[in-house]
């Protein structure tokens, strides 16, 4: 009796696991980070997508943007990576070179070839993505930064906003000292501040526009143009507690709190996509017209006016899944980025579509006109196996100045010894 | 052994008596082992398996991205680091927060220890109150102590009101001394109650009737402790010392934070900071893990020294 109890729920178990393996949907994992505008859409997408394809179940998974390049790195390391994920190209670029990004299945998307596909986007859309003629990476959003203003505060100082925003860095250390409060040496209303630490985006132009860079034209030699570092680093000095006291990277985000309109933040660096944080975190400041976007500032003696470096956050799929997973998530790729009116309108991000950019619709929108014309001008953001560990040693090289007043030649020549020894490495 | 006939006692040799005491002991020890095994496998699994592939990995260069398999350059990371100044700074960095942190953590627990355990009332609450920021993850803590450091913080307004100094902006994020100083606060902080429970643990063990017989001598409270407590509670010392060492050269969460937040590395660039970055930031998974052979071995001679410096194990108290 009980052998055949025994060889019966075995029988049973075999049959249900048959069913269910046979009923089994293809899991697609989706890796992205925070931001409750595309979460709401991306869900309806996925919503869509699944009910089009009855055999697919899409897993998308939300972190913070600051946490998701460990966060996917540790995966990849693993080789339990997402089947597909976004960051910020800068951080990519290093996926691509390991070859651990499989490139765009063009063909399975309609096009006849890569040239096609590009014709589809602006220019150079995809010169951040392409490894020996592929493309490898679908934009989610092209960014750049310009200065968002609060005219309410550059009122209350005098100041017209419309005529007085700053043009130059040095009109931005001026304006800001007109627009700085404080309580002894603590600043309670900052005129501006920088994005620390994206010193990649915001820093490097600044050293551009003084005639400096990062490498030579050939890659191999690190810190070009001393000069133009001091000078920079001299800037950034002289804006911390040390210098003016302006503002400081251990006080609060700048985009984070500019949103509040609590009058503790009269200027930040930030891209389009802060229009809609300002909607939906504060309607009654976004409605009420007391902000605007001027163009990034360029120092008076620049020897080339170089705005804001633009820089992407692309959609790519894990190279080491299954063949018909990758063209699952290609498909479902596609599907997303053939919404670039929804991205725009709902979420104030850009998909650099010519459709798109071309259209009555985006220079309707409040100053796209100001970060195209920013984003002419600029060059992309600087991309290098080795990026996230240069710019750590920027970010070490500016904070030292800002905050400890260690000398700007002294943390230069630190900062240009450790890039050469990585260069050197490779 | 000789056959037995019924109604005859069996009369076993020594070495026979010897064998089957064994197997019986055999028998008692496959159960031990029985439960025993699920948690060794664990610990070879999680502990021991990770360590040796740290040791080997300490040996190879590696980038974490790349599928190419590690390349075997033998001790080249550990002399890279040795000649890195960058190296040589976590480690001032790392001896000056254990330095600061650990005497104070061994010092301070044993004497709120001794305040808690010779109250008579309100024990039981003042356990909780101090213990209670060590149920905090360390991350929460330092998200906190963030808070209370920004230049419009608590920190600030505080020292300002003791000092009379209205408006000074005390640094305590941006000076290299005042972050140092901030990160110690902190982990003291979150830490201290944990060791005062262990302290209170230690010297509740003690018999009442050892402190009784003390005070008919005559022995003052001071003399109590000094002469009685003190000595009887030297493994928990030595325990709270070992561990308080341990915690402290492994710190990373307040130092983490507090960089990615705005804070200048270079004062606060821990060994286990450097261990991340180089890591996860540059890629360079070879040299990490040569890093983390470092401070493990680091760890294994203090603690052995800590044993060897305590001359006693075992306390008697007849």
């Amino acid at each position: 009796m009980k052998k055949t109890l025994g060889w019966s729920l075995l029988i049973v178990l075999f049959i249900f696991s048959c069913s269910t393996f046979s009923a089994r949907k293809t899991v697609i994992t989706y890796w992205t980070h925070t931001d409750d505008n595309r979460t709401r859409i991306e869900n309806r997408y996925i919503a869509e997508f699944t009910k089009m394809h009855p055999d697919v179940e899409i897993k998308r998974v939300v972190n913070e943007a600051s946490k998701m390049g460990d966060i996917v790195l540790t995966a990849f390391a693993a080789n339990n990576g997402p089947d597909l994920f976004n960051l910020p190209i800068e951080q990519e670029y290093g996926y691509m070179m390991n070859h651990r990004v499989a490139p765009v299945d063009y063909k399975l998307l309609g096009y006849k070839n890569w040239a096609a596909l590009k014709d589809d986007y602006a220019d150079n859309t995809f010169d951040a993505v392409t490894m020996k003629g592929k493309i490898y990476g679908l934009p989610l959003e092209v960014t750049n930064w310009s200065i968002f203003i609060n005219k309410k505060i550059f009122r209350s100082v005098g100041l017209d906003p419309e005529k007085d925003y700053p043009k130059t860095w040095e009109e931005m250390a001026d304006i800001s000292e007109k627009l700085v409060l404080r309580n002894g040496d603590i600043i309670t209303r900052r005129g501006f501040d920088f994005r620390y630490p994206y010193y990649l985006v915001s820093f490097i132009p600044m050293v551009q526009q003084l005639g400096g860079d990062l490498l030579s034209a050939d890659g191999k030699k690190a810190i070009v143009n001393d000069q133009a570092w001091i000078k920079a680093l001299d800037f950034m000095k002289a804006w911390g507690p040390h210098g003016r006291n302006l503002g400081s990277p251990t006080y609060v985000n700048a985009r984070k709190i500019f949103d509040n309109d609590n009058n503790d933040m009269a200027m930040c660096l930030s891209g389009f996509y802060q229009e809609g944080r300002i909607k939906v975190d504060n309607p009654e400041f976004y409605d009420s017209g007391e902000w605007m976007v001027v163009p990034f500032p360029v120092f008076e003696d620049a020897a080339q006016d170089v705005r804001c470096a633009y820089y992407g956050h692309y959609l790519m799929v894990n190279d080491s899944i299954s063949k018909q997973k990758k063209q699952i998530a290609w498909k479902f790729i596609d599907y997303m980025l053939s919404h670039p009116v929804e991205y725009l309108t709902e979420v104030n991000i850009i998909q650099p579509r010519k459709d798109l950019v071309e259209s009555e619709l985006f220079k309707s929108l409040p100053y796209t006109d100001v970060f195209m014309d920013d984003m002419a001008k600029a060059k992309p953001v600087f991309l290098h196996e080795n990026g996230s560990q240069f710019e750590r040693y920027i970010k070490e090289a500016v904070e030292e100045v800002m905050l400890t007043n260690a000398d700007s030649e002294e943390a230069l020549a630190t900062l240009k010894r450790k890039i050469q020894e990585v260069l050197d490495e490779d | 052994m000789k056959p037995v006939a019924s109604g005859e006692r069996s009369i076993l040799s020594p070495d026979e008596r010897k064998q089957k005491k064994w197997s019986m002991e055999r028998k008692k020890a496959r159960w031990g082992w029985i439960f025993v095994t699920p948690a060794l496998l664990f610990f070879a699994v999680f502990s021991f398996y990770p360590i040796f592939n740290a040791f080997y990995m300490s040996l190879t260069k590696k980038n974490l991205l790349s599928l190419k398999p590690p390349e075997l350059i033998w001790f080249k990371n550990y002399a890279y680091l040795f000649k890195s100044p960058d190296f040589w700074n976590s480690m001032k960095a790392t001896g000056l927060f254990t330095l600061g942190t650990f005497f104070l953590l061994v010092v301070f627990s044993l004497t709120l220890g001794a305040l808690i355990i010779t109250r008579k009332r309100c024990k039981r609450l003042l356990q909780m109150v101090f213990y209670s920021p060590a149920l905090l993850s360390s991350v929460v803590a330092a998200l906190i102590w963030l808070l209370i450091f920004d230049p419009r913080g608590l920190a600030n307004q505080f020292l300002n009101f003791l000092a009379q100094t209205p408006g000074t902006d005390h640094n305590w994020l941006a000076s290299a001394n005042m972050l140092r100083l901030s990160t110690i606060i902190v982990y003291f902080w979150k830490y201290i109650g944990y060791f005062t429970i262990i302290f209170v643990a230690g010297m509740g063990s003690i018999p009442k009737s050892i402190h009784e017989a003390a005070e008919i001598d005559g022995a003052s409270r001071w003399q109590d402790f000094w002469l009685i407590v003190l000595p009887l509670i030297k493994p928990t010392t030595l325990l709270v010392s070992v561990m308080a060492l341990i915690q402290c050269l492994k710190t990373f969460s307040t130092q983490y934070l507090f960089t990615t937040s705005g804070a200048p590395t270079k004062p606060i660039n821990v060994i286990t900071l450097n261990i991340y970055n180089t890591a996860i930031r540059d890629h360079n998974i070879g040299r990490a893990s040569a890093m983390s052979v470092i401070l493990f071995l680091i760890m294994i001679v203090l603690s052995w020294m800590q044993f060897k410096v305590s001359k006693e194990d075992t306390v008697t108290y007849m």
